[in-house]
C-alpha cells in the first residue's frame, strides 16, 4: 500500500485538521505514514499545504508527479499544487470551475453552498473531505473510519462535523 | 503505546521518558512545540518538571545548564538562529561538562521557510566539540532524544539533538514507552571550583585536553553502538551512499524507487565520526554523501573518492528534495534513466498569496499610521524579527537583521543619516529578548530616534507562547523602558485608524521637543489570541460599495488586509470568510469611503 495525498488551502481553512484526521485513520489501520505541513509566514490567509504519505516511506515530502490525490480547499491553491499530482491522479477542489486536465477532477463550489447556508463555512474542510469520500474510489479510508478519527480529535464538535460530512456525501451523489 | 505525533511532540516525550526535569528555551519555528508539549505532559501527569520560556536562548541555555551542573537531567530548546545567541554559553559548557544529562535541542530550517538564514547546527556541534544526533523521522526523534540524554550523562558532556523542519513538523506513528514512571532527581550542587569556575589558564588547559580525550572516546562509542551493526549489513556493492537525518529519507526513497544497486549507510551521530568509517570508504569506488545542509560528514571523510556538496555533485543552498537527489545520482553516475520527479502538470497562472499580516492585525494600523505621519521620503524604518516583519508588505520596514537589532540599527542609522527621522519597530517579546541592551546603549550615548514596541503580549508568530509581562505583570515594559532612561509614550490600541494616526502626530510633536530616544509602547492584541482578541474586536465586518470604489489601489498597496482583492468588475471585494470584523478599513482607509459595514444575515 502506497498512497500520497496533497491538501492545499490557506490559513484559517483547516488544512492541518484534515492531516490529523487522515493520520489517525492511517494509524488505526496499522498503516505506516509520514505527513508534513508547509506554511508561509502568515497564520491566517497565507498558503498552507500538507503532504501525507501512507505506506512504506522514509521522508514526509511528496515530490512532483507523485500524488495520487489533491484536495484543494481553494481553487488557486489547488492550481499552485498541481505539479505534485501524478498523471491520471485525482483532484477534489472547492471551485466553480476547473481547467480540463489529464486527471479526474471533482469541482464543487463549496463557498457558494456555505454562503447559501447549506453548511457552516467553518466546516469547509470537512465538507471537502466528504466529497472526497463519496467520489474517490481508491481513497484508503471509509466514512466510518473518518468519523472515528474526527471524534477522537474533538468529541465536542463531532456531531456537527458528522452532519457536514453526511451532507457532503449526499450532495456528491448529484455530481 | 502507539501515538500519532509531530516530531516536536515526540522529542518532548523523549525528554520526559529520560527523566528530564528542567527544560528551558525561547520559541522559534520550527522548534517551539517541544517546550509547549513538555508543559502539557507535565500538567496532565502532574510531574515535578520545570518547563518555562526564557527571555532569550542564551538565558534559557544557562538556566537549564545550571540544572545539569547540579545533577538533574536538563534540556534547552531553540531554533538554529537561536543557537547563535546561545553559542557563547555552549562553547564554555562543552569544556566544563555536566553531571546530570544536558541535551541541547536545536531545530534547523533548511530552505529558510521561516528563518533569516539556513544554517547547519551540526557545524556548531563540531565547533564546540560535542556529539550531535541527527534523527530522520519523528519516531527516531523520540529514540534519539533518550539516547542523547544517556550519552550526555555517560560522558558528562552536552549532547546536541539536531532536528530539521521536516522532522520537527512532520507526523508519524511513534511507539513510546509504556508504564513509564518519572523519577524525580534531587539537585545537589557539589562544590568543585576548579571544574565549575576554572579561570584561565591552568584549569581551562586541563579541560581542553579532557575535551579532546572525551571526543575520542565518543568516536569509539559511535562506532561500537551506532555504526558497526549497520556496516555489517551492507551488501558490498561498488558504490556507497552515506546519509544522515532527514536527508536519508530522500536518499533512501530515491534508491528504492529507481532500484539502484548501491549500498546506503545511515549515520545517526554525524559528529564525531570514528576512524573505521574512513576505512570503510576505501572499499568503495565512489562514495556520495547526502546530508542537509552543510558538508559536515563530507568534510570529516574528505578523500578522493568522496563526493557531495564540496565536489559540486549536490546543490549548495535550499531544502533537499528527491528531484535534487536524483540529479546528484545522475551527475555521479549512479543512475542514467529519466527524471521521474519532473512535474507532469504545470502550475497554472494564478495569484500567489504573499505572506501577510493577519486580517484585523493591529500592527497593520500602526505601520499605516507611522507612514502617514512620518513620510517614507523623510524617514527610515528599521524593524526586527517577528510576525510584524510582514509590515514589509506595507513598505513600512527598511531593515531586518536579527533579534533586537532594530534598536541598535536605529541608533546607527540616526548617526549616519541625520536628515531623516528614524522610527524603529520591535515586538514585545523581541524587545525582552535582545532589545534592552541596545536601548541602554542608545540612551547613555544620547541617541535620537523613535522605538515603537508593538506589544501584543504574546510571541505570536511561533504559536502564541507567553511573554514575561503576560506571565507576571511585574515585568512592566513601560517601567523597563523608563528604567533604561528612555522617554515613554503609551498608546492603548483602538480599531480606528484616525485615533492611531492622531496618536502618532503627538509622538512626532514630542519627538521634536526632546533629545533622547523616545519609546512608544503600543498596547495591542493578536487576532489569534483567543483569550484577549474578543475584547478588542468590535465585530464590524466590511463590504464594498462598488459605486464608490475608483480602483485607486490605496487599500491593496498601502493597507493590504488579506480579504481585499479586485473582482472581475475591477472593483475591490472583501472575502467574507477571511474578514475578521475589526472595522478598521471602514474607519477611514479608503479616500472615497468605499468600505461600508456588511449587514449580517
Ligand atoms: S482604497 Fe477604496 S477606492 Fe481605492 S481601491 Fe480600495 S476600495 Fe477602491
Ligand atoms: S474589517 Fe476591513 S480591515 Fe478589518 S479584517 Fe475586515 S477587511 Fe480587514
Amino acid at each position: 500500500m502506497r498512497y500520497q495525498i496533497v491538501i492545499a488551502g490557506f490559513g484559517g481553512q483547516g488544512v492541518v485538521f484534515l492531516v490529523k484526521v487522515l493520520s489517525i485513520c492511517a494509524s488505526k489501520r496499522g498503516y505506516k505514514f509520514l505527513g508534513t505541513e508547509n506554511h508561509g509566514m502568515s497564520q491566517r490567509g497565507g498558503s498552507v499545504s500538507s503532504h501525507i504519505k501512507i505506506g512504506d516511506f522514509h521522508n514526509p515530502l511528496i515530490d512532483f508527479s507523485q500524488a495520487d490525490l489533491l484536495i484543494g480547499l481553494d481553487k488557486d491553491e489547488a492550481l499552485l499544487n498541481l505539479p505534485y499530482l501524478k498523471k491520471d491522479g485525482k483532484v477534489v477542489v472547492n471551485a466553480e470551475s476547473f481547467p480540463k486536465i489529464d486527471a479526474e477532477v471533482f469541482a464543487v463550489d463549496a463557498n457558494a453552498l456555505a454562503e447559501k447556508g447549506i453548511f457552516d463555512a467553518k466546516g469547509l474542510n470537512v465538507f471537502m473531505l466528504g466529497i472526497t469520500l463519496a467520489k474517490i474510489k481508491d481513497f484508503p479510508f471509509s466514512t466510518q473510519e473518518v468519523k472515528e478519527a474526527i471524534k477522537e480529535i474533538n468529541p465536542k464538535f463531532a456531531a456537527k462535523n458528522f452532519e457536514i460530512l453526511d451532507k457532503a456525501i449526499e450532495y456528491a451523489k448529484n455530481i | 503505546m502507539k501515538l500519532t505525533l509531530m516530531g516536536n511532540e515526540a522529542i518532548a516525550w523523549g525528554l520526559i521518558h529520560s527523566n528530564t526535569q528542567m527544560v528551558s528555551g525561547y520559541p522559534g519555528t520550527p522548534s517551539s512545540e517541544i517546550l509547549t508539549t513538555v508543559q502539557k505532559i507535565k500538567d496532565s501527569k502532574n510531574l515535578p518538571v520545570y518547563a518555562q520560556w526564557a527571555t532569550n536562548e542564551k538565558v534559557g541555555f544557562e538556566v537549564a545548564y545550571a540544572g545539569a551542573i547540579a545533577g538533574v537531567n536538563a534540556a534547552a530548546t531553540m531554533k538554529q538562529v537561536g543557537l547563535n545567541v546561545a553559542s557563547d554559553a555552549l562553547m564554555s559548557a562543552s569544556f566544563i561538562g555536566n553531571k546530570g544529562a544536558f541535551v541541547l535541542i536545536v531545530a534547523d530550517d533548511p530552505g529558510f521557510n521561516s528563518s533569516q538564514t539556513e544554517q547547519d547546527s551540526r557545524e556548531f556541534a563540531r565547533f564546540a566539540r560535542i556529539p550531535v544526533l541527527d534523527p530522520a523521522t519523528p519516531a527516531e526523534a523520540y529514540e534519539f532524544t533518550k539516547l542523547a540524554s544517556e550519552i550526555s550523562k555517560k560522558f558528562e558532556i552536552p549532547v546536541m539533538l539536531r532536528s530539521v523542519m521536516r522532522v520537527s513538523h512532520s507526523r508519524e506513528i511513534v511507539e513510546i514507552d509504556d508504564n513509564f514512571e518519572f523519577k524525580e532527581q534531587k539537585g545537589n550542587f557539589q562544590r568543585d571550583i576548579p571544574r565549575w569556575a576554572a579561570v584561565p589558564r591552568e584549569g581551562r588547559l586541563k579541560q581542553a585536553y579532557e575535551q579532546l580525550e572525551r571526543i575520542e572516546a565518543i568516536k569509539k562509542y559511535n562506532y561500537e553502538n551506532l555504526i558497526k551493526s549497520k556496516i555489517d549489513k551492507l551488501k558490498g556493492t561498488k558504490n556507497l551512499i552515506i546519509s544522515s537525518g532527514a536527508a536519508y529519507g530522500y536518499a533512501k526513497e530515491v534508491v528504492d524507487e529507481l532500484n539502484l544497486d548501491v549500498d546506503i549507510l545511515k549515520i545517526d551521530m554525524p559528529y564525531p565520526l570514528p576512524d573505521e568509517l574512513k576505512e570503510l570508504v576505501k572499499n568503495y569506488e565512489k562514495v556520495l554523501v547526502v546530508e542537509e545542509t552543510y558538508p559536515v560528514i563530507e568534510e570529516e571523510l574528505r578523500s578522493e573518492n568522496v563526493f557531495g556538496r564540496m565536489s559540486g555533485h549536490i546543490h549548495l543552498v535550499d531544502e533537499m528534495n528527491k528531484e535534487r537527489v536524483l540529479e546528484a545520482y545522475k551527475k555521479i553516475g549512479f543512475y542514467e534513466g529519466e527524471n521521474i520527479y519532473k512535474p507532469y502538470f504545470k502550475v497554472e497562472d494564478v495569484n500567489q498569496r504573499k505572506p501577510n499580516l493577519c486580517p484585523g492585525c493591529p500592527h497593520r494600523d500602526v505601520f499605516f499610521a507611522i507612514k502617514k505621519v512620518f513620510r517614507p521620503k523623510k524617514s527610515i524604518y528599521p524593524s526586527d524579527i517577528g510576525c510584524y516583519t510582514l509590515g514589509i508588505n506595507l513598505e513600512a520596514i527598511d531593515t531586518v537583521l536579527c533579534m533586537g537589532a532594530s534598536v541598535s540599527m536605529a541608533h546607527g542609522l540616526s548617526i549616519a543619516d541625520k536628515e531623516k527621522t528614524v522610527i524603529a519597530t520591535i515586538g514585545d517579546s523581541t524587545f525582552f529578548h535582545g532589545g534592552i541592551p541596545p536601548l541602554i546603549n542608545a540612551v547613555y550615548q544620547k541617541a535620537k530616534f523613535i522605538l515603537v514596541i508593538l506589544d501584543n503580549s504574546t510571541v505570536a508568530m511561533t504559536g502564541r507562547q507567553t511573554t514575561p509581562e503576560r506571565e507576571n505583570p511585574q515585568v512592566d515594559l513601560k517601567k523597563v523602558a523608563e528604567g533604561c532612561g528612555a522617554e515613554v509614550m503609551e498608546y492603548f490600541y483602538k480599531p480606528d485608524i484616525n485615533e492611531t494616526i492622531e496618536f502618532f502626530k503627538k509622538v512626532k510633536k514630542r519627538y521634536q521637543e526632546i533629545d533622547k530616544p523616545l519609546v512608544v509602547i503600543s498596547r495591542q492584541y493578536c487576532v489569534l489570541d483567543k483569550e484577549r482578541a474578543k475584547d478588542f474586536l468590535p465585530g464590524i465586518f466590511a463590504t464594498v460599495d462598488e459605486e464608490k470604489c475608483v480602483a485607486c489601489d490605496v487599500c491593496t498597496t498601502q493597507f493590504v488586509c488579506p480579504p481585499m482583492h479586485y473582482n472581475e468588475r475591477g472593483k475591490i471585494e472583501i472575502d467574507p470568510l477571511l474578514c475578521i470584523g475589526c472595522g478598521v478599513c471602514i474607519s477611514g482607509i479608503c479616500p472615497t469611503d468605499a468600505f461600508i459595514p456588511r449587514r449580517e444575515k
